[in-house]
């Protein structure tokens, strides 16, 4: 067998994967003071070393080899430092449930309705199968596949493909255009989400008071909701052109100026923004609106008649009874800021100028898509997906406690 | 009874089923993607209806994408799940990649020396030399040329004359002193600006080959397999230049990348005196033009005086039809023939008339120059069908549809004007014309921008050669 050079040999991988498995658990151990400590030690371990090898041993370690530069060599420990988070949640997520002597798995559900019986779980497979078939080959197969192609240079119609290791990945890491790329993504998806939300809150309030004809005006202002993303880039395209746009043509005639919408910074990003609001914005109005009806209003009255102010009740009662609905949005906006609004930046700005309004998933697209360079592509789609994950995980984890379900 | 009734229904479902594919296998049907969807679209549609008639078992089929850019994305994505037309129409810029993926079969392959197909003539000889040499692959005519394009000026000569320009300009120099001489109109609200057009990629190749510079190496991949970008030369920084004179002045209305759209409208609408567009846009134009009420006059694109070459010439641009390789011989005979009549004599003069597209065979300017009543050649948009032209000579009575026709016919046919072939065309384009962006917003330090971006081009096209070439 040849010898093959490493820079980091793969057995220190796994011993360091062990070692912070195990200090790791040791941690917990004394923080939680239950179950053994030798076993914590032990299980620690093995979790660290599978973490370690997890996502490195399938690529065969080829990111530590010898050739590799020194960003490939970073990709590899971001990748054991990835697979080290899993293994170490869901290892000592079972192990402290058997120290406690829970069972290791969840209770399945015991309301009635659920599947019971001997043939229970059967009768539930076979229900499930075909939401299951189909999310197997339409979302976990290509996903599978996009994992593989983002470690090759390939082409849409080439003859050949080649196995490039993580390159996809480290080049990333020194592209200064990719990293704002990233940047831009993080800061118009938050202004994305928070002008959507508090105008979306601010309309849903004003819908919720007793007007003539509130369910006409709630129709139209769910519409733009009903109209994808490129077509709302298109009518705002038309709006804010910068001779023969409408918009510049009312400016013009009432203050006689006109403004270069898209091709000025930051008046392009600020059309971006504003753009992908109204095309969002109708979804947000549509569960505030839910959610204000099923606030009761018995404990808006006794409120107002203890003597609290619009605004104390607004703030005490109607927004944290709205939580789990702001919650939901913030996680739907987060990805439709993300992924959607690519569409609308194509028809609106193509990115520019000098690339002022290029996110990181408009640039997936035209890597991708427009320049067949599959392979970059799917590794910069990979890392949008790990993004996401981590902010929803981050949401899950912050927002859940201070959300409120029901039960006033 | 009742059972009996449906066994029997069944059966006949069957039947019909088993026999309807052979029926059906009779007629020929054909697809074929084109990237228009405005009266180009109709004109089409129309003349593969011309062609329908005249068979009982072809039937062609027109179907509208979106753009050049996306026909050829959607048409990439359609082989990889085995779902594309028969008939595709590729840009210029997707040359290289059509002959690489060997998803083609050319079209003089087809023909193999016969001198007609179907019924529909053959003339090679007939096409302009400069249009035949452009998509003809290692010797052999590779797609069927229909839209042939060139950049053209056009000016609103009322706004020039009110300036004091009497002559029109053609070159750099010449717009940046008429952009000078327009200035007061633009300070006292008449226009909004001198000039403007779409910033797109096509330009900037245009001006290189204009002062005789290659876009990549190996004689713009014509010689051999382009393996790197040439885009540190002189050629190149006079572009970026040019549009920094004329942007940081204020003589040039930006409109964002590639937006033929809003600065078409910009020009017809009297907003600027000078516009640079496709000559496709001469129909358009003309009648936006007339419509708004000012003279019109063309002139070839402007150039660069201070190139030590001079003009040399232009490329040609817009896109050609390619056949798909692997259809039965059947389907194949009948789109090689769709595509002799699509581009016929005839066909090809109406085109013209429809578009400002250059007609691609000397027999259809002929024939435009010596009109007889009943021709029934010109496109009309409004009613979208075929009407006569009036005149004895379509050139005589619009003169303005002949400058592409002259801009490429006095080109002199070397590599730098057949223009560059790479496999990276498509994804290449935004770098370049990107970095003429950046450089005319912002200024900054030009060499160390194009050194950048020809290391990254390089690097990209090295990544395409190393996936697609023979090795």
């Amino acid at each position: 067998m040849d010898e093959i050079a490493y820079s980091v040999n793969p057995v220190v991988v796994g011993l360091v994967g062990g070692l912070v498995g195990a200090l790791y658990f040791a941690f917990l151990r004394w923080q939680t003071q239950v179950g053994s400590l030798n076993a914590s030690l032990l299980v620690g371990a093995v979790c660290g070393v599978a973490g370690a090898m997890l996502l490195t041993a399938p690529l065969g370690y080829c990111m530590f080899g010898a050739d590799q530069k020194n960003d490939d060599l970073i990709v590899g420990w971001i990748m054991v430092a990835l697979g080290l988070l899993l293994t170490l949640n869901l290892g000592s997520m079972l192990l402290w449930r058997f120290f406690r002597g829970q069972r290791l798995l969840p209770r399945g559900d015991t309301t009635p309705g659920a599947f019971r019986g001997r043939f229970g779980a059967l009768y539930a497979a076979a229900v499930l199968s075909p939401t299951i078939l189909v999310l197997v080959y339409f979302v976990y197969l290509p996903m599978f596949d996009t994992l593989r192609l983002s470690t090759f240079l390939a082409r849409f119609g080439a003859p050949r493909t080649r196995f490039i290791c993580v390159s996809n990945f480290s080049r990333m890491l020194s592209d200064l255009d990719y990293h704002s790329n990233l940047f831009l993504s993080f800061a118009l998806s938050f202004g994305i989400i928070i002008i959507t939300m508090s105008l979306a809150l601010l309309i849903a309030a004003m819908l919720n008071q007793p007007i003539k004809g509130a369910n006409i005006y709630r129709t139209f202002l769910i519409w733009p909701y009903a109209i994808s993303p490129i077509v709302a880039g298109s009518i705002f395209g038309l709006l804010l052109g910068t001779e023969s746009g409408i918009v510049n043509r009312v400016l013009d005639l009432v203050f006689g100026v006109k403004v270069p919408w898209l091709v000025t910074i930051p008046a392009a990003q600020i059309s971006v923004v504003l753009a992908s609001v109204w095309n969002v914005i109708g979804f947000n109005i549509l569960f505030y609106t839910a959610g204000l009806q099923t606030i009761p209003k018995d404990l808006l009255e006794s409120a107002s008649i203890d003597g609290a102010s619009a605004w104390q009740r607004f703030a005490r009662i109607t927004f944290p009874l709205l939580s789990p609905f702001t919650f939901f949005l913030i996680v739907t906006n987060t990805i439709y800021a993300f992924f959607d609004t690519f569409g609308l930046i194509f028809v609106l700005t193509r990115g520019g100028p000098t690339e002022s309004t290029f996110t990181a998933m408009y640039r997936v697209y035209v890597t991708g898509i427009l320049a067949s360079d599959i392979g970059k592509s799917t590794a910069q789609s990979l890392i949008l997906f790990l993004i996401v994950v981590g902010i929803t995980i981050f949401q899950f984890r912050v927002g859940q406690r201070r959300v409120q379900y029901g039960n006033y | 009874m009742l059972r009996k009734m449906a066994l029997a229904l069944l059966l006949l479902f069957i039947a019909v089923g088993a026999v309807m594919p052979a029926l059906a296998q009779e007629t020929i049907e054909l697809e074929a993607w084109v990237a228009f969807s405005d009266h180009r679209y109709d004109w089409a549609v129309d003349t593969a209806e011309r062609f329908n008639a005249l068979y009982d078992n072809i039937n062609v089929n027109m179907v509208s994408v979106v753009d050049y850019d996306t026909i050829v994305n959607n048409y990439t994505l359609g082989r990889e799940d085995g779902n594309y037309p028969e008939i595709v129409q590729l840009f210029d810029a997707a040359l290289q990649f059509a002959v690489d993926t060997g998803w083609f079969s050319f079209a003089e392959e087809i023909i193999a020396g016969r001198d007609e197909v179907l019924g529909q003539a053959v003339d090679f000889d007939d096409i302009i030399p400069v249009i035949s040499n452009y998509y003809t692959v290692d010797g052999v005519w590779a797609s069927v040329a229909w839209n042939t394009s060139t950049p053209i000026m056009y000016y609103n000569v009322d706004m020039l004359q009110a300036a004091g320009i009497e002559e029109l300009p053609t070159t750099w120099a010449d717009i940046l002193d008429a952009c000078v001489a327009l200035q007061p109109m633009v300070d006292d609200g008449t226009i909004s600006a001198c000039a403007s057009w779409p910033f797109s990629g096509w330009f900037i190749e245009q001006w290189l080959a204009q002062q005789n510079e290659y876009m990549v190496n190996n004689e713009n991949g014509r010689a051999a397999r382009a393996t790197e970008f040439n885009l540190d030369t002189d050629a190149y920084r006079a572009i970026a230049q040019f549009y920094r004179d004329m942007y940081s002045n204020g003589y040039f209305i930006f409109e964002g990348q590639d937006q033929w759209g809003p600065t078409t409208q910009n020009f017809i609408s009297g907003k600027v005196a000078i516009h640079m567009s496709s000559s496709a846009a001469a129909r358009a134009i003309s009648e936006g033009a007339a419509e708004t009420g000012f003279a019109l006059d063309t002139t070839g694109m402007v150039y660069n005086d201070d190139a030590p070459s001079g003009w040399v010439g232009n490329i040609l641009g817009g896109a050609t039809m390619w056949i798909s390789n692997g259809l039965s011989p059947e389907a194949e005979e009948a789109a090689m023939a769709f595509l002799l009549f699509f581009s016929n004599t005839e066909n090809s003069a109406s085109w013209h008339t429809a578009s400002g597209y250059v007609p691609v065979r000397n027999s259809s300017i002929d024939l435009l120059r010596n009109l007889e009543p009943g021709n029934e050649i010109l496109w009309d948009i409004p009613s979208g069908a075929r009407v006569d032209i009036e005149a004895d000579d379509w050139y005589a009575a619009f003169p303005n549809f002949l400058t592409a026709s002259t801009q490429l016919g006095n080109s002199t046919v070397n590599n730098a004007t057949r223009g560059s072939t790479y496999g990276t065309f498509q994804q290449s384009r935004p770098y370049y014309n990107g970095l003429v962006e950046e450089y005319m917003l912002n200024g900054g330090d030009l060499d160390a921008m194009i050194a950048e971006t020809n290391a990254t081009l390089t690097e990209l096209l090295q990544e395409y050669n190393f996936l697609f070439a023979d090795e």
